[in-house]
């Protein structure tokens, strides 16, 4: 019998290698990547929470849903902005950006 | 004569694992698996496509969970949508899938011991925490059915559903003008 552990344990695990990633990347396109795979994890959860736990009208469904929303959405600001900057920059790798840096 | 193959399996010693458990380590493997391989992989293009393969493992995840409609929006907006943008994008800036450039910045140990404290801490968190288990589980729950979450998105949802769409919206327009090439 899988449990809701099993699952919530697998959500913390792909969130744990997102934050690898996204702590350890350069590229500003891989940094994006990885929080894709941290919304994942996020939505594995919601869809676990919602199964197991009970919910009458599907809420943990739901959300996960607007949440794949928001992802896309979030995800193609992200890239638009990296192909702005790498319009000025000539770079996509995110230690190049010192601009603002003091 | 399954049940003979049943008996022999048992004779072996092998632990028996019922087909469910089988389906969600072996899609479960998959998912880290790749996951893994799209942090790590020093080539852009190749995390991307380990990123797409990724997220087909976890719309495995979510048929898993009786999430059928979660799993087909997954294929569609993820795979279908955002791993074309990504891959476009990766298209667009030239140069970077090259071998001599280092993909990951110093901090990569520091990193590694943040990560793992972090799944240590998520790890005793969930198998230590009571969950509020409704006292009704030994029947089994209502089947959450696609009827149901249209209806329910439609009625009750339908506030944050348009909500999302001006959102999508404003997306769109901001996308478009900062993606914009300033004119000389």
């Amino acid at each position: 019998m899988i449990s809701q552990n099993h699952f919530l344990i697998l959500g913390a695990i792909i969130f744990c290698i997102g934050l690898f990633g996204a702590l350890t990347r350069r590229n500003a396109i891989g940094i994006l990547m990885s929080i894709e795979l941290m919304f994942n994890a996020a939505n594995i959860n919601l869809v676990a929470f919602n199964k197991f736990l009970g919910s009458p009208d599907g809420l943990g469904q739901i959300f996960a849903l607007f949440e794949i929303a928001l992802a896309a959405a979030a995800c193609v600001v992200g890239l638009v902005l990296v192909l702005a900057i790498y319009r000025n920059a000539k770079s996509v790798f995110v230690d190049k950006f010192n601009l603002m840096k003091w | 004569m399954q049940n003979s193959i049943l008996e022999f399996l048992s004779n072996t010693g092998i632990p028996l694992v019922s087909f469910e458990q089988a389906c969600f380590y072996s899609v479960a493997f998959f998912t880290c698996l790749f996951a893994l391989l799209t942090v790590v992989s020093r080539n852009v293009f190749h995390s991307a496509v380990c990123l797409a393969l990724t997220l087909l493992s976890i719309a495995g995840i979510y048929l898993l969970l009786d999430a059928q409609f979660l799993a087909v929006a997954q294929i569609i907006i993820y795979v279908g949508a955002i791993m074309i943008l990504f891959v476009f994008v990766i298209m667009f800036t030239s140069r970077i899938s090259d071998k001599a450039i280092r993909q990951a910045n110093q901090q990569v140990f520091s990193s590694l011991l943040s990560a793992i404290t972090f799944l240590f801490i998520l790890y005793i968190l969930i198998v230590r925490s009571n969950w509020l288990i409704p006292a009704v589980i030994t029947q089994p729950l209502p089947s959450f059915t696609i009827r149901q979450l249209g209806s329910s998105l439609l009625t009750k949802y339908a506030l944050p559903f348009e909500v999302i769409s001006v959102i999508l919206l404003a997306v769109m327009v901001g996308a478009i003008v900062i993606g914009k090439a300033e004119k000389e």
